[in-house]
């Protein structure tokens, strides 16, 4: 359809942009142009509406996001001064250097806890390394893992009582054979050993730990 | 564009009276303002002229009748402004604030058309702010937003569009 040359008039007449003659021929104009009168009233309400409640419509609202964040960080930054910010910043770089340096160098050395068969004892962590699990015969050596320097270890293996018991300074120990020949294939035996201080305290204290001899077939 | 010409003997006095009583209204509305309580007055009395113009033989058919009633309600819109400006002489204006959403009906249209433009996207919203609230000129607006005045109009028309549709729903 083709365009009426005075459609373009229509927003300069309704904003009172047309004057004089122009305003005259475009009245005339539309009180004959049955379709230029339709469009501008159609274009009036728009304008009529914007003009009435253009501060509503247009009225700048903030972002979501940015309203939902920027209030947030101010309403927090706002709870202590730059100087006492600082003073929190400090604080919490020293936590971190303390609980992530600092500390992890004492864990070694930190009192546990080990559950003995019939007592809890506090003490450093002392781990058995062979026999752990079943064997054919009868073990002629038990060892651990190294708990530090000049440190005493006292080895105990049972049956359903103490079987025997040795002291000594390396972190594994032969069994005599009398004792070896008492352990008979068939049955479960347990063993642990207990860590003692140059001074004669007791530091750490093993799990105790079962096997059984399985015999060979 | 289809032009209304009808000769003076194929009249219907009825149907013109119906048929430019609308933009007969538009006119008077426009130059008085909607704030002038006898615009509806001034319509009637229009409207009559028409009539009894016709009836008289004064419609010859030498323009159309768009023009013959355009012409009549111009000229009784100036005796109207005259003839309130001679009543008025001395005595201080009211204090009238121009209301241009003053009937109701109109007044629901206006609210539903805001509505609609506060749903619009952000890139018709400025475009409508600028040219139609601010009043900027159309180049003046497309050098504001960086856009060509093509691409100006392209975002008036397409906004327009965009609330027809939704008016309509």
């Amino acid at each position: 359809m083709k365009k009426c040359k005075f459609e373009d008039q229509i927003d300069s007449y309704l904003l009172n942009k047309l004057e004089g003659e122009d305003k005259d021929i475009f009245e005339e104009h539309y009180f004959n142009c049955p379709s230029c009168f339709k469009k501008m009233e159609e274009r009036d309400d728009l304008v009529t509406a914007i003009k009435s409640r253009g501060a509503w419509i247009f009225k700048e609202e903030p972002a979501p996001v940015r309203k939902a964040l920027v209030p947030s960080f101010e309403r927090v930054y706002s709870y202590f001064t730059p100087r006492q910010w600082a003073t929190v910043a400090i604080s919490a770089a020293v936590l971190l250097v303390a609980v992530f340096a600092i500390l992890p160098q004492f864990r070694g050395r930190a009192p546990q806890f080990y559950l003995g068969e019939n007592e809890v004892v506090r003490g450093e962590s002392l781990s058995l390394i062979s026999p752990i699990i079943d064997v054919k015969t009868a073990p002629s050596f038990f060892e651990w893992r190294q708990l530090g320097q000049d440190v005493e270890y006292k080895i105990f293996i049972y049956n359903e009582k103490l079987l025997w018991t040795a002291t000594t300074k390396e972190t594994r120990i032969a069994v005599p054979e009398d004792i070896k020949l008492k352990m008979v294939p068939g049955y479960k035996y347990s063993w642990q050993v207990r860590a003692f201080s140059p001074k004669g305290a007791l530091i750490a204290v093993s799990s105790r730990v079962q096997f059984e001899i399985k015999g060979t077939e | 564009m289809k032009s209304v010409q009808l000769q003076a003997s194929e009249l219907n006095l009825d149907e013109v009276v119906e048929k430019y009583r609308t933009v007969v209204s538009f006119k008077v509305k426009k130059s008085l303002g909607t704030q002038t309580p006898d615009w509806e007055d001034v319509v009637n009395e229009v409207m009559t002229q028409v009539i009894e113009k016709v009836k008289k033989g004064e419609f010859r058919g030498e323009s159309s009748i768009g023009t013959f009633i355009y012409t009549i309600t111009s000229r009784r819109i100036v005796d109207f402004i005259r003839q309130k400006t001679k009543v008025l002489k001395g005595i201080p204006e009211p204090a009238v604030l121009p209301d241009p959403c003053d009937d109701a009906e109109k007044r629901e249209r206006a609210r539903v058309l805001a509505e609609a433009i506060k749903g619009l996207k952000p890139k018709f919203k400025e475009v409508l702010d600028l040219y139609y609230y601010q009043e900027l000129s159309r180049d003046e607006v497309a050098q504001r937003l960086g856009i060509s005045p093509r691409r100006v109009s392209e975002r008036l028309n397409y906004a327009q569009k965009l609330l027809r549709k939704v008016i309509k729903q």
